[in-house]
This record gives C-alpha cells, sequence and structure tokens, in this order.
C-alpha cells in the first residue's frame, strides 16, 4: 500500500527533527511549569478557598502546547530551508502544499502528544481529577485549532524572516508575550492595566486557555464557544497569509 | 514545430527548450532565448562561468522556477504545469548542501522513505551505495559532521536511492578527490548504460570531455555553442593552440601586433603575460611570433603548440581568457 505524501513528510519532520533530548525539552517545559509554578503560586495562595491553582494552571498549561507546537512548525521550516532540504524536498516528488500540510500535521500531533502528557503529569504528580470523553475531545479540538493557528504564525514568521538571529528573537518575544498575556497562568481581571486587558482579550491563547479550561472543568460557556468561533476564522486568515509567503518564498538554492 | 505535440511516453526528448527566457528582476536577462533539446539517455553537459546562467536552466528544469517566457518539455511534461509529473521522474543534486539532522545512513533511509520505496528495497540500496561510495566507516556519523567531500559523496549516493529518468548533477564533484571523482563519474556512466538521461553542470572540462556526450556552452543567459565534445573540438577544423608566455613587463604592443598579424586566421586570447591562440596554420603562426617578439624585442618564455582541449572550445566559445581580450 502505498503511503500518502503528506504522511511521509510528517514521519520525515518527526525523525529527523526529534532527538531524544530535544522531545524531553519540548515536552518537559511545560511539565515544568506545571510543577514549578503550580506548587510555587499554589503556597501562595494556601490561605484562599475555592479552586486550587493547580486545577487552574493545568488546562492552561494544556493550552500552552499550542504554541510549543506552533514553534516545532516554524523550526522544522526555517531549519529545511537554511539547510537546504527545503529545494531538495521541493525537487522530490511533493507539492509546495503537501509540504506545508506536512509540517501544519506534524505541528499538531507535537500539540496534542503534548497535551496528553501534560494531563498524565498532572494526574500523576499533581493528583487531579480524570476528565471525561466529552471533555477530552473538546480540549484536544480546541488545542488542535490553538496549534494550527501559531503553526501558521510561525510558518509566517519562517518564510518572511531572512535572519536566523532575527528569527530567534522574534519567536522568543512572541512566545513571551503570547503567553503571559493570555489566561494560561491568571486569570483576566479587571485590576489589570486596560492595555493589557485588550492584550489579553486579543490573544488566541487566551481562547483556547479559556476553552480547555471550561472543558476541564466542567464550566465551558458560550463566550468560550465564541472564542473559538473567532479562533476558527483568525486561524484561517493566519493560515491562508503563511501559505501566500511561504509559496512566494525563496527557496531556490545557489 | 511546436515544442511538447507529441503524447509524454512517446517522448524521444528527455528535455526540450526553445527561445526559453528567464528574469528575476525584470531588467536583466539570467537566460535569454535558449534552445536545445536533450535526448534520452544521453549525458548532457552544461557549461559556464558563475552566473552564466546555468543554476537559471537547472532550476527552470527541476520546476523550481517558471521560465518568463519560451517552451520548455521535461520528458513531455511542461515544468511550469506539470511540476509534479516531472519532479517524480527526475533525481536532482543541487549544488548547495541539503541534508537532514541524522546521521550518514539515516539521510540515506529518510529520503528513500520519501521517495516510497519499500523498506527492504530501502536497505538493499543504502547498503549498495554505503559501499559504492565509499560511505561504510561513516555510516553512523552525523552528516553535518563529516568532510566537504564526504557530504557530496552522501548527496549524489542519496540521490540514487531512488528510481528516475533524468538525474540533474549541479556540480557534483567539488570538493572530491581524484579517486572518488572517477568513482562518481564511473557511477554515473553505470546508470546511463541503463537508460538514464544525466544533466551535467561542472567547471571542470576534463569531466565533461570524460563524461559527456554532448555539451552546450552558455554565458550571459546565452548559449553559444552545442555539440558533441569531438564536434566542438572539430569546430575550428583542423586548428592547433599554441600557448605562448613572455618575460617583458608590458607585452601589449606585441600581442596588439600579432593579432593584427594574423587577423582572420588565427583567433588570439590574452591574459597578462600568457596568451592561447587557435590556428589551423601553425607555421605562419610561429613565423609571426618569432619575427614580432624580434622587432619587439620581446622575450619568449614559453612556446607550445598542442592539439585542441575541450578548454579550448570552451575559452574561445566564452571569449575570454581572462582579463585581457584582443580578437584577431
Amino acid at each position: 500500500m502505498k503511503v500518502p505524501n503528506i504522511l511521509r513528510l510528517v514521519y520525515r519532520n518527526i525523525v529527523v527533527n526529534t532527538d531524544p533530548g530535544s522531545l524531553v525539552i519540548l515536552l518537559g517545559l511545560p511539565a515544568m511549569y506545571l510543577v514549578f509554578f503550580g506548587f510555587g503560586f499554589q503556597s501562595l495562595a494556601s490561605g484562599n478557598r475555592g479552586p486550587s491553582y493547580l486545577d487552574f494552571l493545568t488546562p492552561g498549561i494544556m493550552a500552552f502546547q499550542a504554541v510549543m507546537a506552533g514553534t516545532v512548525g516554524g523550526s522544522i521550516l526555517w531549519a529545511d530551508r537554511r539547510w537546504g532540504m527545503l529545494s531538495q524536498l521541493l525537487v522530490g516528488p511533493f507539492t509546495r502544499l503537501q509540504y506545508l500540510l506536512g509540517i501544519m500535521l506534524t505541528a499538531m500531533m507535537f500539540g496534542l502528544g503534548g497535551a496528553m502528557v501534560m494531563l498524565a503529569v498532572a494526574y500523576l504528580l499533581v493528583g487531579t481529577a480524570p476528565i471525561g470523553l466529552v471533555a477530552l475531545a473538546i480540549i484536544l479540538a480546541s488545542i488542535t485549532v490553538g496549534s494550527i493557528f501559531f503553526g501558521a504564525l510561525m510558518l509566517l514568521l519562517a518564510a518572511l524572516v531572512k535572519s536566523n538571529t532575527a528569527y530567534n528573537s522574534i519567536q522568543i518575544l512572541l512566545i513571551f508575550v503570547v503567553n503571559f498575556a493570555s489566561t494560561v497562568f491568571y486569570p483576566l481581571s479587571s485590576g489589570l492595566p486596560l492595555v493589557l486587558q485588550a492584550l489579553f482579550r486579543a490573544n488566541p491563547l487566551t481562547y483556547v486557555s479559556d476553552a480547555v479550561r471550561g472543558a476541564y472543568s466542567g464550566t465551558l460557556n458560550a463566550t468560550d464557544l465564541y472564542q473559538m468561533l473567532v479562533l476558527g476564522v483568525e486561524t484561517v486568515v493566519v493560515l491562508v497569509l503563511a501559505v501566500r509567503a511561504y509559496l512566494r518564498a525563496d527557496v531556490s538554492y545557489e | 514545430m511546436q515544442v511538447g505535440q507529441e503524447p509524454p511516453r512517446t517522448e524521444e526528448w528527455a528535455v526540450r527548450a526553445e527561445n526559453l527566457r528567464h528574469s528575476y528582476d525584470r531588467r536583466h536577462f539570467a537566460l535569454d532565448g535558449v534552445s536545445f533539446s536533450i535526448r534520452r539517455g544521453e549525458v548532457f553537459g552544461l557549461l559556464g562561468r558563475n552566473g552564466a546562467g546555468k543554476s537559471t536552466l537547472i532550476k527552470a528544469m527541476t520546476t523550481l522556477i517558471q521560465p518568463t517566457s519560451g517552451e520548455l518539455r521535461v520528458l513531455g511534461f511542461d515544468p511550469s504545469r506539470d511540476g509534479r509529473r516531472v519532479r517524480e521522474r527526475i533525481g536532482v543534486v543541487q549544488q548547495a548542501e541539503s541534508f537532514d539532522f541524522t546521521t550518514v545512513q539515516g539521510n540515506l533511509d529518510v529520503y528513500g522513505m520519501l521517495w516510497g520505496i519499500p523498506k527492504a528495497e530501502r536497505e538493499r540500496r543504502r547498503e549498495q551505495l554505503l559501499t559504492r561510495f565509499d560511505l561504510g566507516e561513516i555510516r553512523r556519523r552525523r552528516a553535518f559532521d563529516i568532510s566537504g567531500g564526504q557530504k557530496r559523496r552522501v548527496q549524489v549516493a542519496r540521490e540514487f536511492m531512488h528510481d528516475m529518468e533524468i538525474l540533474f548533477l549541479d556540480e557534483p564533484t567539488v570538493g572530491l578527490d581524484v579517486i572518488m571523482r572517477r568513482t562518481l563519474l564511473d557511477s554515473v556512466r553505470a546508470e546511463v548504460r541503463r537508460g538514464l538521461t544525466v544533466v551535467f553542470t561542472t567547471h571542470n572540462l576534463e569531466e565533461a570531455d570524460y563524461l559527456c556526450d554532448r555539451v552546450a556552452v552558455i554565458d550571459e543567459g546565452k548559449l553559444l555553442a552545442l555539440d558533441s565534445v569531438e564536434n566542438l573540438k572539430q569546430l575550428y577544423g583542423g586548428k592547433k593552440t599554441i600557448d605562448l608566455t613572455v618575460a617583458d613587463s608590458d607585452p601589449s604592443g606585441f600581442f596588439r601586433a600579432l593579432g593584427a598579424e594574423l587577423a582572420g586566421s588565427a583567433t588570439l586570447t590574452v591574459a597578462g603575460h600568457a596568451a592561447v591562440l587557435l590556428t589551423d596554420d601553425t607555421k605562419a603562426a610561429l613565423s609571426a611570433i618569432v619575427t614580432l617578439a624580434r622587432t619587439h624585442a620581446v622575450q619568449l618564455d614559453w612556446l607550445n603548440v598542442r592539439k585542441n582541449t575541450l578548454e579550448d572550445v570552451f575559452l574561445h566559445s566564452v571569449g575570454h581568457g581572462g582579463e585581457g581580450h584582443e580578437g584577431p
């Protein structure tokens, strides 16, 4: 049986881009967030009543996997262009679109895999309650959309930026802003400066985080679903921009 | 006759190009009206200086760029419209390095997998290629950690992991030692005997002489000469080449006079104190050299008469021997 081109590309992306060390860091970093931030801030809030900070943080960190997945997608395109494999693959039996979809699918798999690891870590280390199948499906669907959004965003960056230093700097800045101006680590509060509140509301990671948290804690509401709809539209827009930038990017060699 | 009217599978030609033009900036043409055909099973050499248009031509044939105008057919397909069909049937060894972050054998394996080669066949080909290209000892080393020559061998070996009808080799022997270069060229020859068509760019004219059935000389985007190596060598009839070097600090007057004296009967290419003279009347040319050297009080350092090589053909086609060029 002939394996479809996109799946061959996904397999290749996984095999050549995931050595055990980087895999541990990729999946371990969010787990470390969970452990350090979870236990650290939990102790600060120990006097308060209500749900524990760990319960709040766990779905947030699961949503954060969408951003990590996005960086995987951008890095694959960047590395392939930098090390000549992009033009080599594109003189092979693939279309440019297949190559791009292969990266997006790889990123998505990393996002979902990471979320499952987080779920296991939260259950084993932190002792959070197991979730139902419907909640799991909503969580995975939210992370899938988030992974595609951030994957497309990073692909757009990788297609436009020519310098390695610039690519890394912009990626670090993006991750920082997206991560900390979202509801991953703390809720959107009216006490925040208005600019930060606006940033929170415009941040796609907030939508993913809220949806995952809603499904995780059984409090999913209409706002969460509306936000996911907005994220879906935003994802399509960024994806179209990324595809256009990538198709126009110079892949040739000299 | 319009290019590409024949059904693809009965196409006698591997590549046909007619009046091909390509511009990167809409002002200068990297390809400027190039027309040629490559027969199936032929080794076709592209010779030219850096920036002559060789790589642009390869990019057009391998679907990486769309020519600005003109007709191009590869295996009967239009690369601009049927890019995927073309790519499924060709192999490309690029000039630049291209590796996956894995071992030498991992690179071969992954590449074979990408081309859909079944696992058992992949392993068989991998072992065969590791041996043929003397890569056995470095098979477990990361491709980025090996030497330049070894990388080149891996790139070429990797391309033989899959089947193809045309192999494009863009300067494949750069950085290889003499033995490995010959091994590579012989490997290509063996594949040609099995029906493979090869398009080969090189700066090394001896290689082109050794490997190519026909060569095209390209410069400033234009095709200057295209024929079999032997025919090109005979292009100037039974002409011979005279190499001469003079010892004087300013031999320009001598070379000017020599050019004028031999106008119409010889081609003179000058580079500093050295000159290459292509003529069919060596007796008259030698006589003029000696006479004018005496007249201009120039001391001859080196004088040699020899048969034409492909390098002479190339130099005369391109019309440059170096910094100073004086025609007859």
